[in-house]
């Protein structure tokens, strides 16, 4: 349902205006509506948006750069947020939040000093660590490659080599070069290459040393990398070299460890005060971010906003409580001005039916002052999820599915609520499953010896295959009958959202709305008493006439309501109620290629031992696919027909969910 | 008619029936995918209406679907 919302005016005297905002902060309970345009449509220049003191936003300036700081911090030691004691964040963040803008301030600078002088270092270290260690690890192939060469041309003293690392796919310019080189050279030189990996070779360029000037001048105008050592190794023999960068790359990982463990203990020790320093800075720049919202007099300062009815008497009494008579609360009856579009919706359901709450990550919350749909879409919802699914086997797994993800993503909300749904859903599926007497197919029909040699089902556990209501309830068989069901399920889900459309109209004062929803109404019942007669010859002619008569009184009484739309709607509404067929269809398909992978399994496309494992894996693959695809387009299309067919029927969206000014706890 | 032409055209039905109302629905599916594609590129938050939207046209196959079931019952019918 809808929470009861009161629209309330808080005055006071200008010089405790910020703290009063601090009490309203700290109740966060508080909706505020943002004056400046009704301040700007006002006769009287008296009344201004409320300024913050230019002191303040200096605070402003210094708190936005000590968040970005101690955000990186944050980001730096990574503090695990899920372990640490919730209490001892608490108690760091009222210790901040107990002082002044001012000490605040100071006292988070001096805290971010701190962590700084301990990590500087050891931060610093670790991504020289980390740097040098991609660096050598990238050298360490192409020396091993080029070292054999190296070394033999080392012992030749008249001779220079220069490494290169090329781009396989680039290789055919090694040619070029030679070439090139060869010039260069007057042809007293060789290239030696050896692929590295599967992306890169080493070459090794060999030439008299006499060279060495113009053949660094010719490749440094190439695009080819030579291989450059860092500078501690360059001026070595290259098997020191290689051997020295073996050493440290075995070192590099021990010593970032080392780091590791020291700001893991730098990290214990700050993290509590870093993470209540960010939730501190977070939350006194949202209340300033609030002040020009409010608006001021010379002498006083307004605040307007909505709250729950039940929030108003206890954040009266902290005002009071704290200023006296200095701050006034008043509330404004919101009929009076209107303001019903403009009030802030919020939800207040059961335990149960707040999950389904879902729903509104996917549309808005309904309008103030109508009717709440949550439980409606609570109560349908998994039923006609479940009626299409409707397989014992698929229920309980998609009940245990969404159970599991429910509990462990009991702090992501929506993923939370979907778990939840789903487990719900599953629920109805087991319960439709043993209505249809499915279980992955037909596997019950034939362990149970329902089935006639032709694979149809014959014998029934309850009735005969000539009764109206029999058990099992074959789809396929059944077709027919089932397809009347969803047409009366449809009737009854439509008209609930109708009998909703009307209760609004009511409570708005809007009869002429009420009307059209009552004239659809008629057009459905009228729709269905002439479907059950000529459809399924379930009552005689008189009653096909009376519905005749309710399809045209109810095009004419919803012509009323709402003129041409509202007739043309009536017509329209009969179209839905086929929608409806949809809940028998998708469950067929379902079924029909549950049968198809039993019928694989049971009839492997070969004989022998490959048969059966091919059996099997089709079994498999078609079983999961058909419980994912038993999972989506069911949801999807339960969804539908809450969102078009029946909340199409009453549903006006809120423009404004209540969202209350209060200390959020930090930003993510 | 003998009743293996009548069985034949029976299942011609029905296969016209889904066959049609499937290609109408993928026309109508692609275009309004693609629409979607845009505007959620551009807001993301549309996504729920966005599976909504798609999900419409499904109403033509499934229709077709149901038809065509209720044309193959016929063959028992026929017999």
């Amino acid at each position: 349902m809808i929470e009861k919302m009161a629209k309330v005016e808080i005055l006071g005297l200008k010089d405790i205006a910020l703290d009063a905002i601090d009490v309203i902060h700290d109740l966060g309970t508080l909706h505020i509506e943002d004056l400046t345009e009704r301040i700007s449509t006002m006769e009287t220049k008296r009344v201004t948006r409320m300024e913050m003191d230019p002191k303040f936003a200096d605070h402003e300036a210094t708190l936005n750069n000590l968040r970005a700081k101690v955000g990186d911090m944050i980001r730096e030691l990574q503090p695990d947020v899920e372990t640490m004691a919730q209490e001892d964040i608490a108690t760091e963040y009222k210790a901040l939040w107990s002082e002044n803008v001012e000490v605040m301030i100071s006292r988070i600078e001096k805290m971010l000093r701190e962590v700084e002088t301990d990590t500087r270092d050891t931060v610093e270290r670790k991504a020289d660590l980390l740097v040098e260690l991609s660096r050598i690890e990238k050298y360490a192939p192409i020396m091993a490659k080029v070292q054999p060469l190296a070394e033999r041309v080392a012992r030749m003293q008249d001779m220079a080599s220069i490494a290169l690392i090329i781009e396989r796919k680039y290789k055919a310019i090694l040619n070029y070069l030679n070439e090139e080189i060869s010039k260069i050279t007057d042809g007293e030189c060789e290239i030696i290459s050896s692929d590295v990996d599967d992306e890169s070779t080493a070459a090794l360029i060999v030439f008299n040393r006499r060279f060495l000037k113009q053949v660094h001048e010719f490749l440094a105008v190439q695009d080819v990398n030579q291989v450059r050592l860092p500078s501690d190794l360059a001026k070595k023999p290259i098997d020191e070299a290689v051997g020295e960068v073996r050493a440290r790359i075995a070192l590099i990982p021990g010593e970032v460890d080392a780091i590791d463990q020291k700001l893991g203990a730098v990290t214990g020790k700050y993290s509590v005060k870093l993470i209540a320093g960010r939730n501190a800075i977070h939350d006194r720049l949202e209340a300033m971010d609030a002040v020009p919202k409010f608006a001021q007099t010379d002498q006083v300062f307004i605040i307007s906003g909505w709250l729950p009815e039940q929030y108003v008497e206890p954040m009266d009494k902290a005002l009071t409580d704290k200023f006296g008579n200095k701050v006034i609360l008043t509330v404004v009856d919101i009929r009076e001005e209107h303001e019903s579009e403009e009030t802030p919706v919020a939800l207040h359901n059961n335990p149960f039916t707040r999950y389904f709450e879902v729903l509104y990550m996917l549309s808005k919350y309904p309008r103030y002052g109508t009717v709440d749909p949550t439980i409606v879409f609570a109560f349908f919802f998994p039923i006609l999820f479940g009626m299409m699914v409707g397989d014992i086997g698929y229920g309980i797994i998609i009940m245990v599915a969404g159970w599991i993800v429910h509990k462990k993503f009991a702090s992501k909300p929506m993923i939370n609520m979907i778990g939840f749904v789903l487990t719900v859903g599953g629920a109805w599926t087991i319960f439709f499953g043993i209505i249809y007497l499915e279980f992955f197919g037909d596997w019950l029909y034939n362990w149970l010896g329902l089935l006639n040699k032709q694979g149809e089902l014959e014998k029934y556990i309850v009735g005969t295959k000539e009764s109206i209501f029999k058990w099992p309830l074959d789809r396929i068989e059944g077709f027919t009958f089932m397809l009347a069901v969803c047409l009366i399920i449809g009737w009854i889900h439509m008209g609930i959202g109708l009998i909703i459309g009307m209760v609004n109209g009511k409570r708005e004062g809007n009869y002429k709305h009420a009307m059209e929803k009552g004239g659809l109404f008629a057009v459905l019942t009228g729709a269905m008493m002439i479907i059950a007669k000529f459809g399924m010859d379930w009552w005689p002619m008189w009653l096909a006439y009376v519905g005749v008569l309710l399809v045209v009184g109810g095009i004419v009484l919803s012509g009323i309501g709402a003129g041409f739309g509202g007739a043309i709607e009536g017509v329209v509404g009969m179209g839905n109620l086929f929608s409806y067929a949809r809940l028998i269809a998708i469950g067929l398909a379902s079924v029909i290629m549950a049968n198809v992978a039993n019928q694989i399994l049971r009839e492997p496309p070969m004989s022998g031992f490959g048969g059966i494992i091919i059996g099997i894996l089709m079994f498999i693959l078609l079983q999961a696919l058909n419980i994912v695809i038993g999972v989506f387009s069911p949801s999807i299309h339960s969804l539908r027909l809450h969102l078009v067919e029946s909340f199409g029927k009453f549903f006006e969206p809120a423009k404004v969910r209540y969202e209350p000014f209060k200390k959020t706890g930090g930003e993510e | 008619m003998g009743p293996a032409l009548r069985v034949g055209l029976i299942a011609l039905s029905a296969a016209l029936a889904i066959g049609l109302s499937a290609i109408a629905t993928a026309l109508a599916q692609s275009r309004i995918g693609a629409a979607m594609a845009g505007a959620i590129a551009e807001r993301p938050e549309l996504v729920g209406s966005a599976i909504i939207l798609v999900a419409i046209p499904e109403t033509m196959v499934i229709l077709g679907f149901v038809v065509a079931f209720l044309i193959t019952a016929l063959k028992t019918v026929t017999k």
